[in-house]
């Protein structure tokens, strides 16, 4: 690509001040000391002018009031609530956001595992012996949990008819829980 | 800028490496055995004696309502998981103790108490680790028999 082809590509942006101060000046240089570049300018500068010159001629007989109206009322358009959460939703679910879920489902867990930390109440529940199951094979059990104490107590009474013969005992009344 | 582009990846890469070491730190690994500990007291109400020996589980103690209690008897025995330890209960009684497993910190004990070959009573009790729970009721020197049976891993 020679000198020419990479500035003719700039030539519209400098006519319409879009360059910055270094690039403007390079083409501004360019095209004064060349005559096909200068042409160039000129044609894009005729057809600018003549644009403007349709637009300006065709302007009173555009009818912007619709197009006003349109856009307010869009403006002030209230849409559903369900719109506005798929919406919300949507901007949640894409990617770069959806990361952040992960780190919030930890402090979620970490949350929900340290519960008992900070509601002793649960915990000292937590800290009683769970009795999962017991076969008394026909002797009357009483089970006492008690949070206070942290106590489990599985207690075994002695049938009546005082089926304990080889330990000589005299079956106790057992404690008044 | 191109940092910020990749901070989403970034975060989400850190994330799901801190997840999975937390689950690692978390997974509780199976303690090789269970230290079993039968404190074997006598529950009467012939006397106000408490004994000194039983002052740290005075309060579950007080539970039960006898106005005396005195240890009779202290055994612990290292049992590994699924084994068998029998301890023995005074008036010809044996307690057989099985560690079961070990979740969310507790150790899942049965227990199994017999007069000679007679069982009396089979249960299965999930004990917070190095807690205990109580079992009593066997008629002995005129009060009850009250064991402590504590299990804690090693």
């Amino acid at each position: 690509m020679n000198e020419c082809e990479s500035i003719e590509r700039f030539i519209e942006r400098w006519l319409d001040g879009e360059l910055s101060g270094a690039e403007n000046e390079r083409v501004r240089a360019h095209v004064d000391g060349c005559a096909s570049c200068r042409a160039a300018q000129r044609r894009l500068e005729h057809i600018g002018h003549a644009l403007s010159r349709a637009l300006v001629a065709d302007a009173p007989k555009i009818e912007l009031e619709p197009f006003w109206r349109e856009i307010d009322r869009r403006i002030q358009e209230k849409t559903p609530w369900h719109q506005g959460l798929v919406e919300r939703a949507r901007g949640w679910i894409a990617a770069p956001r959806a990361a952040w879920a992960v780190p919030a489902l930890i402090a979620v867990l970490i949350a929900v595992l340290s519960y008992e930390w900070y509601f002793p109440v649960a915990r000292s529940r937590n800290n009683l012996a769970t009795v999962e199951s017991i076969d008394s094979y026909g002797r009357s059990v009483a089970l006492l949990r008690e949070d206070e104490s942290k106590t489990t107590v599985i207690w075994l009474y002695q049938n009546p008819e005082g089926d304990d013969e080889a330990a000589e005992e005299t079956p106790q009344p057992g404690p008044a829980f | 800028m191109k940092l910020l582009k990749k901070l989403p990846s970034r975060v989400l890469l850190f994330s799901w490496l801190t997840l999975a070491a937390g689950m690692l730190f978390a997974a509780e690994k199976q303690p090789q055995s269970v230290q079993v500990s039968i404190g074997t007291i006598l529950a009467s109400n012939q006397s106000d004696e408490f004994d000194a020996k039983l002052k740290g589980m005075e309060s579950q103690l007080r539970v039960l309502k006898y106005r005396s209690y005195r240890l009779l008897k202290s055994e612990s025995q290292t049992v590994p998981w699924r084994g068998e330890r029998v301890f023995e209960i005074p008036g010809g009684r044996s307690l057989t103790v099985t560690p079961q497993e070990f979740q969310d910190n507790r150790v899942s004990v049965k227990v199994r108490l017999t007069q000679g070959q007679k069982p009396l009573l089979d249960t299965t009790v999930k004990i917070p680790n190095k807690g205990n729970f109580i079992l009593g009721g066997p008629p002995h020197e005129g009060g009850a028999l009250v064991l402590s049976i504590s299990a804690g891993t090693h």
